[in-house]
């Protein structure tokens, strides 16, 4: 039977592509599909799963799939192999974030969406995992972008690890220690909830820095900020990360720019209410099942406080929440990415 | 209860009704404003990343119980400083030299631009090095 490979640029243990990688792999496995998972860079702490993307040797009417959300050389040299292609865009984080952070990551991604247009006129197929990326791919120039919505398994979020310390509200933030989630805004919304509101409530950030510099100023501005009960955990695994979520009393997203945010997903699921920022993806993942703020860190405190305290508005959001995660039931995404990869397959 | 649809009005209102008796006194900073580089970088930000200086704080590991192999890579550029702080300055030479290029080019451009505005000719510039004689280009006009 035909092979199916996937490719990436990076893989992690706390990465949303590198979790979609294996989670088309188990369905890829599962329709009988054989084929490997490949990475330009592997993370060491990703003992399986992942072998270097030299390794690659697909034969002639193998599929190839190419998960874009960063640039490198050795995935623009895929497109020049015989092999039919389904692109996954799962959208490239503005370099305008990364210049002044992580210099070589901000020309992996300037190049990135440079080479775009390249990627989507090779393809046989380009998808995308929500309206906001697929929009973006057609303006590089793809024929057809349909939406094929991430693989969703509630079953990962099952174990639960310890939780975390302490009592009081405690306010979730998920996703990377990276400038476009903007954690400069969240710690002064948060400060600005415990002096007005919640004294005794607790932040916790959970998700992977960018590297240690900016670690080491995203703690800087915990301290300036004044607030206290800040907790950055760094990557989480995934049975602690599911504690967080049972534990947590809203989740808090202020980022500027996603591509999806399987947080929101996550947090619907565990039915915790949700703020954030109508920003990318987000409004249309999310849709009336978030409340959504600006840039006032005070209005952002005082949605907090109605998330914490209203039970019947959490209630409700857990609702909205609950209908909205029907939609990325595993029925619905299951037969789409199956259709994709059949039309791609030809 | 609050309808979701009515939460960011509500909160609008209390905000405002707790800024007017004191609270909220300390405005958000948003920190990272600064170092988003929105535009096109400036010349002065461009001055600042052609000098290259690799700091060892940016090598780390990411293995479990990685620390000694970060004082191992940081080990490995200590000894290699010689080495390195020569690379180092051979490109910064380059971006130096780019940068002057492109900062005469946008003076130069500039002139033309603001000459041809004007509806006269551009006053010439003294050649810079590898100009031709002259200091414009040949396919600039005279």
């Amino acid at each position: 039977m035909t092979a199916v490979h996937q490719a990436v640029a990076g893989a992690g243990p706390y990465d949303a592509v590198s979790e979609q990688v294996r989670a088309w792999r188990r369905l890829l496995a599962a329709d009988g599909f054989a084929g490997g998972d490949h990475a330009v860079q592997i993370d060491p702490r990703l003992r399986t799963g992942f072998r270097p993307l030299a390794e690659l040797e697909p034969e002639d009417g193998d599929l190839l799939v190419i998960r874009y959300s960063a640039w490198s050389p050795a995935l623009t040299a895929l497109l020049d192999l015989p092999n039919p292609v389904l692109l996954v865009y799962h959208n490239i984080t503005p370099a305008e974030y990364l210049w002044n952070h992580n210099a070589g990551l901000a020309v992996q991604c300037a190049i990135g969406r440079i080479q775009l247009p390249a990627f989507a006129r090779r393809a046989r197929l380009a998808i995308a995992d929500s309206d906001f990326n697929a929009a973006e791919l057609r303006a590089a120039g793809a024929a057809e972008a349909r939406v094929v919505p991430i693989l969703f398994e509630p079953g990962r979020l099952a174990a639960r690890g310890r939780p975390p310390a302490g009592i009081g509200p405690l306010v979730l933030v998920v996703g990377r220690l990276v400038p476009n989630k903007r954690h400069d805004r969240v710690l002064d919304a948060f400060a600005a909830y415990q002096r007005a509101c919640q004294p005794d409530a607790r932040l916790l950030l959970a998700g992977e820095p960018l590297n240690p510099v900016y670690r080491r100023l995203v703690e800087g501005l915990a301290r300036s900020s004044g607030a206290r009960n800040v907790e950055i955990a760094g990557g989480l695994a995934q049975p602690e990360l599911n504690a967080a979520y049972a534990e947590a009393d809203v989740l808090l997203t202020l980022s500027e720019h996603e591509g999806f945010c399987i947080p929101l997903l996550e947090a619907f699921h565990f039915g915790v209410p949700v703020v954030a920022a109508p920003k990318g993806a987000m409004p249309g993942i999310a849709a009336d099942a978030a409340l959504w703020t600006d840039d006032d860190p005070a209005v952002t405190a005082e949605l907090l406080d109605l998330a914490v305290r209203d039970s019947e508005l959490r209630a409700e959001l857990s609702r909205r929440g609950r209908a909205r995660l029907d939609r990325f039931g595993a029925e619905t995404t299951t037969a789409a990415v199956r259709e994709a990869i059949a039309l791609a397959l030809g | 209860m609050t309808r979701p649809e009515d939460a960011l009005a509500h909160a609008h209102a209390e905000a405002a009704r707790k800024r007017a008796a004191g609270g909220y006194a300390k405005p958000g900073v948003a920190a990272l404003d600064e170092s988003i580089v929105s535009t096109r970088p400036s010349i002065e930000l461009l001055s600042r990343w052609a000098v290259i200086d690799g700091e060892p704080e940016l090598l780390y590991s990411t293995r479990r119980a990685g620390a000694p192999v970060t004082a191992l890579k940081r080990l490995i550029v200590r000894l290699l400083r010689q080495y390195l702080v020569e690379v180092e300055a051979r490109q910064t030479r380059f971006n130096i030299a780019l940068l002057a290029s492109v900062q005469d080019l946008e003076r130069r451009t500039g002139a033309l631009e603001r000459a041809a505005d004007a509806g006269a000719t551009a006053p010439a510039t003294p050649a810079g090095p590898g100009e031709p004689p002259g200091g414009r280009r040949s396919d600039f006009p005279a």
